[in-house]
């Protein structure tokens, strides 16, 4: 197990600076440059800005100064559109708003979706077991980009409870309704898992043995069957989370909240290499650490996989 | 909400099992033992008995199977209604433009030329206030027929989804086929690779496809989100297919035709592949949504089909901007569009069950 | 279990509501004086919606409108606009004379300014500030707007002087010159006959008072030098200089055995004359100038500050500034705020406590967070412009003119496009003034200076809307236009080959949409549509990437219609269609040059016929100011460029007292 982390975790670098690699390309071959602007600027003065940012070196100069400097100091370097603020800086204000906002609703999608998940398990192919799996395909099928708007015009335009966006930090009353645009999909999802979970294990003996000792359906799920319904729902939480972190970008554009997301997108749109190559690395690097942590408990859960 | 990676943002849900899916584990090293994951095998094993048959071409899995998956299907009252609405959708999709010309003379592009109308008419409504039929979904901003917008965006969308697919199909199978058919170091670099491309951004990707490709026409534009969804959504197939392929490869009937001399592309593609049909198809059938969702907000982002043609998605993004005061704009093409999305789950959701002989035991 | 139920009980209804409900809510936004709430904010403050996160605090650095406004806020000038006018009103400088053809300023500082730790601000700060904006090594995007400083663009492109080995003296311009054209220069390059005298000779009637005699500082060597013929200068880089000299054997010869010494921060045409007096002399007439003077490159930033803490000196901890309100904190792509500074000079007469700046560029965001009372007031351009019908009604919408204009750039260097039958063809078959009808507010434009904005200026008319005509010039290019089943055909015309590129959004959508179709009916020609992510669109702009349409939008930088004559004065990037004609940038100068105001606007306006007549861009709109603020926010008018000095706004919470409309522009 041990040889089989180190080693994981040995093929994580090199697979890192080759993601990076092709990213930092892939922002050289997109067109126009960060300072590409609605004003037009005189050749003059974009040769000083290029000088300025040593974009007149040569291709691989450049890109030995950009890697070196996150292999020697994990440094990413100042982002190129806001002028004198390091990468490392904006990951680290930034991240804590999408993670709040992505455990809060991976949190209220366990709670609603256990549960409803176990109540439908409990009487498969009833009505009840129908509505609610239907009413869980509705949350996978609602682009939460049509959700969030249509909750902003109930709770906020018509009913004026709710702020329609901008971030308050937390706790405020900002946050509710990110929280349940993002969840819907989650919360579906989480039903649908610990459905199938729990069918699997409401059909094996002990749990008949339980019934038929008279317990109660809730006696019977809080105290025999969730611990073993709940696997496939524990190991979707290692991919979930780090999705729920980082991919949060149509809820932070809704939302206008200042996430990794957001500023990810605006990256993008920017050309801000060095931003852009920063929440690339720390998504790629969240990303493989969580498949990792996926397979490690996959290896506890499941005797069968062995490595 | 397909963000940073379409292809993961539908985790395969073991669905009704409580094993993962063969191909998801990110490193499923290559020591799976047999009747471990293979659960599809003993099914899909059938050829076993018939590699003669294989070998003159006729490699169809014994019919009984998918007649069988077929009279499952049919049970399954969600995957009917699914199947049901899918039809319907895509017929008027497809001449539903047509007999709104025949109708009213107007179609999707349609601008009229009286200023007075360029505006957003609400459904039912002339532009004077009282009853009308001629717009049954009102107009959009510049006082084209909604209908036949959503309608001829059902096109785009729908054609979107399924070549994207398509796509994604033929690379996915050929790609995991094959690193999982030759195995060892290959496999292990190839499956890197597919690593590697999992931590891409690929907003990056599609700007840049879209920017240096570009295209001159709005087909021309299709074609491209054609390829630049399919190039960026092969990547959990290719899992799925390379899961199935280790578990095929040791097979009896896999031996005998390499005994009997059949070169490895063969093998691969006329004797495993076919026994792979069932997960691929199940996940193709999920793949459709997540590409059309995946279209959708790239033209939340303004990457998406051109202008005059429209795609559910490109109406959902103008319907958002308007939604505090025109709101059947959102309405009914996000209904529409979320209608297909649900259909189409039902659909793979039933195919999955179908085709997934572990539901037999229910 | 009865709890599972309700939640999806209630997410069911929630969905059931929408779809039938959705159509009748309606009514809720369209009813009331106002749109939304109108409850003033518990504290003395002001929410704006600004747009996009701010760049850059650094003045000189950003570009952009969102960073101009926050500048108002934390930094001065030595004018600043006026709140309603935008004309140059006095700020650090009390007054200021001007010479008589414009050419050299004399501003006269207050004494009693300071920056916000206390120490006070004198006239070499303000030399400081535009000799770091000019820098090379800061690259300000802005920095073209100097240009007309004697020898700013030289040192801002690092360009040399030519310099004798042995006597040390400067090769002038005149020496290589074809023909001495001495007459023709500024007052300010003529060597002074007697000093003082350049600055009234003018005024028909000496002036009594002597607080208002022009007081033109004293003389010095500095302004001996800029007094004396031009310098030449010769691009810095080898490689342009070695190109530049093979083709002028006269220059080359002229050069040869000279040393080249770079023009330094120190020869550029601005100087501290005293503590409180600073002497700008330009190598140009520019009667602009004085205005151009607000914006922000010539916004004061703080020397010590700079030198101690260099590109991190903007941080919250470090960050000095000079305006009427100081940072109090930035979170960045949420909100900016600022908050009174007791340091400023006139902070007595500054209302209000704080003002946030709201980031965000989601138009229907902004709107909802101004229809729920969240913010008090959103920038311009905020209201989709088919919600017009809804909201003009309302009392909190702003209406007004706007220094701004919408055009079409045609690629010239390609073809079909680089023949101007063509171009005027395109031109003709668009009816500007249904399309200004359907957009609601905006004027429809034939010419390249927005309709009606600098009073005085003749502008000229381009060709109207006449689809007879136009296809009567497409015929004439080569490209017939049949009539076939009512419908136009152009058979010819490869309309595969051309395209109408723009950035997506959706009024540049519906613009290019609209535009399609009229070309569609009136020509038969079908243009293709590509919508562009923004700096893609720029980039195949700029280069001239692209065959065929793009879509332009141009704000003023100052009040003066060479903001938009100038575009095309330059050959590359800048104006988007390749067109450039010696013969227009030599009228536009000879304008400049001109000292009767009315009689330059009269050349200027001649210019802008020849550059029409020419077509490489097709007018299409005079923009409109359009945004909302509530009425409890006084002091804020909508004027032509989107800028509010924030000193003078305030929350008055008396409703009788509140605007009900727009507040008025005149007096």
């Amino acid at each position: 197990m041990l040889r089989f982390i180190i080693r994981r975790l040995l093929i994580t670098i090199p697979t890192i600076l080759v993601v990076l690699t092709i990213t930092w390309a892939l922002v050289r071959l997109a067109p126009g440059n960060f300072y590409t602007s609605d004003k037009n600027i005189p050749p003059a003065i974009e040769k000083n800005i290029r000088e300025k940012y040593g974009l007149d070196k040569p291709w691989y100069e450049q890109y030995r100064r950009t890697m070196w400097g996150i292999v020697r100091h994990f440094d990413f370097g100042t982002s190129l559109k806001y002028e004198g603020q390091s990468v490392n800086a904006i990951i680290a204000r930034s991240l804590p708003v999408s993670a709040t906002v992505g455990l809060l609703a991976y949190l209220l999608a366990l709670a609603v979706g256990i549960v409803a998940g176990s109540m439908a398990s409990l009487h498969p192919n009833s009505k009840r077991d129908y509505a609610s799996m239907a009413l869980a395909m509705l949350g996978i099928s609602i682009p939460n980009f049509v959700l969030g708007p249509i909750l902003v015009f109930i709770f906020s335009l018509t009913l004026y409870w709710l702020p329609p966006s901008r971030w308050n930090g937390f706790p405020s009353r900002n946050v509710i309704l990110p929280v349940i645009t993002l969840s819907g999909l989650y919360m579906a999802y989480i039903a649908r898992l610990t459905r199938a979970g729990m069918l699997e294990v409401l059909r094996s003996d002990y749990i008949r043995t339980a019934r038929a000792k008279g317990l109660s359906d809730s006696q019977v799920i809080l105290r025999h069957a969730l611990r073993g319904g709940l696997l496939p729902v524990v190991s979707y939480t290692g991919p979930a989370l780090a999705f729920l972190v980082t991919g949060t970008v149509v809820v932070e554009r809704i939302f206008v909240l200042p996430g990794l997301g957001n500023y990810f997108i605006q990256a993008s749109l920017n050309r801000d290499e060095p931003l852009i190559i920063g929440i690339v690395a720390f998504i790629a690097i969240t990303l493989l650490l969580m498949n990792l942590l996926v397979d490690i408990a996959y290896a506890f859960l499941d005797p069968r996989i062995r490595y | 909400m397909p963000v940073l990676h379409m292809h993961d943002d539908r985790p395969i849900i073991p669905g009704d099992r409580d094993k993962p899916e063969p191909g998801l584990t990110p490193d499923p090293a290559p020591s799976y033992s047999e009747g471990d994951v293979i659960h599809t095998a003993p099914e899909f094993a059938i050829a076993e008995a018939d590699v003669l048959a294989a070998e003159r071409g006729d490699v169809i899995p014994g019919t009984s199977l998918w007649r069988d998956a077929w009279r499952r299907l049919l049970k399954n009252r969600l995957a009917v209604f699914g199947m049901l609405v899918v039809a319907i959708i895509t017929v008027a999709s497809v001449t539903g433009p047509f007999i709104i010309k025949q109708l009213t003379g107007l179609t999707p592009d349609y601008i009229p030329t009286d200023v007075a109308l360029l505006r957003s008419i609400p459904p039912l409504t002339g532009p004077e206030g009282s009853f009308s039929w001629t717009h049954l979904m009102g107009t959009d901003n510049q006082g084209r027929d909604l209908l036949a917008r959503v309608l001829q965006g059902g096109q785009i969308s729908l054609m979107v989804g399924i070549i994207a697919t398509l796509v994604s199909l033929i690379i996915g199978v050929s790609y995991g086929a094959v690193a999982g058919y030759l195995g060892g170091r290959i496999d292990n670099l190839m499956m890197r690779a597919v690593d590697v491309l999992y931590s891409l951004p690929y907003i990056i990707i599609v700007i840049v496809l879209l920017s240096v490709f570009r295209s001159q026409t709005a087909r021309g534009q299709v074609l491209l989100l054609f390829v630049a969804l399919g190039s960026v959504s092969w990547l959990t197939m290719a899992r799925i297919v390379r899961g199935q392929v280790l578990s095929l490869k040791n097979q009896e009937f896999v031996l005998a035709a390499r005994a009997t001399g059949v070169s490895t592309p063969r093998i691969i593609f006329r004797h495993i592949v076919p026994n792979t049909l069932g997960p691929v198809i199940v996940y193709a059938t999920l793949t459709i949504p997540t590409v059309m969702l995946t279209e959708a907000f790239l033209s939340f982002l303004g990457f998406g089909v051109q202008p005059p043609l429209a795609s559910w998605g490109s109406l959902v993004t103008d319907g958002i901007q308007n939604i505090g005061i025109f709101p059947w704009q959102l309405i009914f093409p996000g209904v529409t569009m979320a209608l297909t999305l649900f259909s189409l789950n039902f659909l793979g959701d039933g195919l999955r069950d179908a085709l997934d002989p572990q539901m037999r035991k229910l | 279990m009865a709890k599972v139920y309700l939640k999806q009980l209630l997410a069911g209804i929630a969905i059931a509501a929408l779809l039938s409900g959705g159509i009748s809510c309606r009514v809720v936004a369209t009813s009331g004086d106002f749109y939304g709430s109108t409850t003033p904010p518990q504290r003395n403050i002001l929410r704006y919606v600004n747009g996009d996160e701010p760049e850059s605090l650094d003045p000189p650095v950003s570009a952009g409108q969102p960073e101009a406004r926050i500048y108002l806020a934390l930094y001065q000038g030595l004018v600043e606009y006026d709140p309603k006018t935008l004309n140059p009103i006095p700020a650090l400088a009390e007054r200021w004379d001007v010479n008589n053809d414009s050419s050299e300023f004399v501003f006269h500082m207050r004494r009693n300014a300071r920056w916000s730790n206390g120490d006070p601000i004198s006239a070499q700060d303000f030399v400081y500030s535009i000799r770091r904006g000019l820098a090379p090594v800061l690259a300000s995007k802005n920095a073209y707007l100097a240009y007309a400083i004697a020898y700013a663009e030289a040192y801002n492109q690092r360009a040399v002087f030519v310099r004798d080995k042995e006597t040390k003296t400067f090769l002038l311009e005149k020496h290589v010159a074809d023909n001495a054209s001495a007459s023709t220069a500024a007052v300010s390059q003529k060597p002074i006959v007697s000093f003082g005298s350049e600055y009234d000779a003018g005024s028909t009637e000496p002036v009594a008072d002597p607080d208002q005699r022009p007081d033109p500082g004293s003389d010095t060597a500095f302004h001996q030098f800029m007094h004396s013929p031009p310098r030449l200068t010769l691009p810095g880089g080898e490689d342009a200089r070695t190109k530049l000299l093979a083709k002028n054997p006269k220059l080359q010869a002229a050069v040869e055995g000279k040393e080249f010494v770079p023009v330094s921060a120190e020869d550029i045409g601005v100087e501290a004359v005293d503590d409180y007096t600073v002497r700008i002399s330009l190598s140009q007439p520019a009667p602009y100038f004085s205005g151009l003077l607000a914006h922000q490159l010539f916004r004061l930033a703080p020397r010590k500050i700079i030198e101690q803490y260099g590109d991190h000196w903007t941080e919250p901890e470090h960050i000095v500034t000079c305006g009427a309100f100081k940072l109090k904190a930035w979170l960045p792509y949420n909100e900016l705020v600022v908050e009174r500074d007791p340091m400023y000079w006139d902070a007595a007469n500054v209302h209000l406590d704080e003002i946030h700046f709201f980031v965000t560029t989601d138009n229907p965001t902004s709107m909802n967070l101004y229809k729920v009372g969240e913010a008090d007031a959103v920038l311009n351009h905020t209201v989709p412009n088919v919600w017009l019908d809804v909201i003009r009604s309302k009392k909190d919408y702003m209406d007004g003119a706007e220094a701004a204009i919408v055009y079409i750039t045609m690629n010239v260097t390609k073809a079909p496009m680089d023949d101007v039958r063509v171009r005027r063809a395109f031109n003709m078959a668009i009816d500007k003034v249904n399309y200004a009808k359907s957009r609601r507010i905006t004027k429809p434009l034939s010419a390249f200076t927005p309709e009606g904005m600098f009073v005085g200026y003749p502008q000229p008319k381009g060709e109207g809307f006449d689809p007879e005509q136009a296809r009567k010039l497409l015929g004439e290019a080569g490209f017939p236009v049949t009539k076939s089943d009512g419908d136009f055909e152009c058979k010819a015309f490869p309309a595969g080959q051309v395209e109408f590129i723009f950035n997506s959004n959706s009024s540049n959508k519906a613009m290019a949409e609209f535009m399609q179709a009229q070309w569609k009916q009136n020509l038969g020609i079908t243009v293709p549509l590509r919508s562009m992510e923004f700096k893609t669109y720029m980039n195949a702009r700029s280069k001239l990437e692209y065959n065929g349409f793009a879509i332009g939008i141009w704000g003023a930088d100052y009040m003066d219609p060479f903001t938009f004559l100038g575009l095309f004065t330059t050959a590359v990037g800048v104006n988007g269609t390749g067109w450039y004609d010696l013969k227009y940038v030599a009228m536009l100068d000879q304008a400049n040059r001109t000292l009767d105001h009315q009689q330059r606007y009269d050349l200027l306006a001649k210019a802008e016929k020849y550059l029409l007549d020419a077509q490489p861009l097709i007018p299409i709109e005079t923009s409109s100011v359009n945004w909302l603020k509530k009425p409890y926010v006084k002091g804020m008018y909508p004027n032509a460029a989107d800028l509010y000095p924030w000193k003078y706004v305030y929350i008055e919470r008396e409703p009788s007292k509140w605007d009900y409309g727009v507040p008025s522009l005149a007096d």
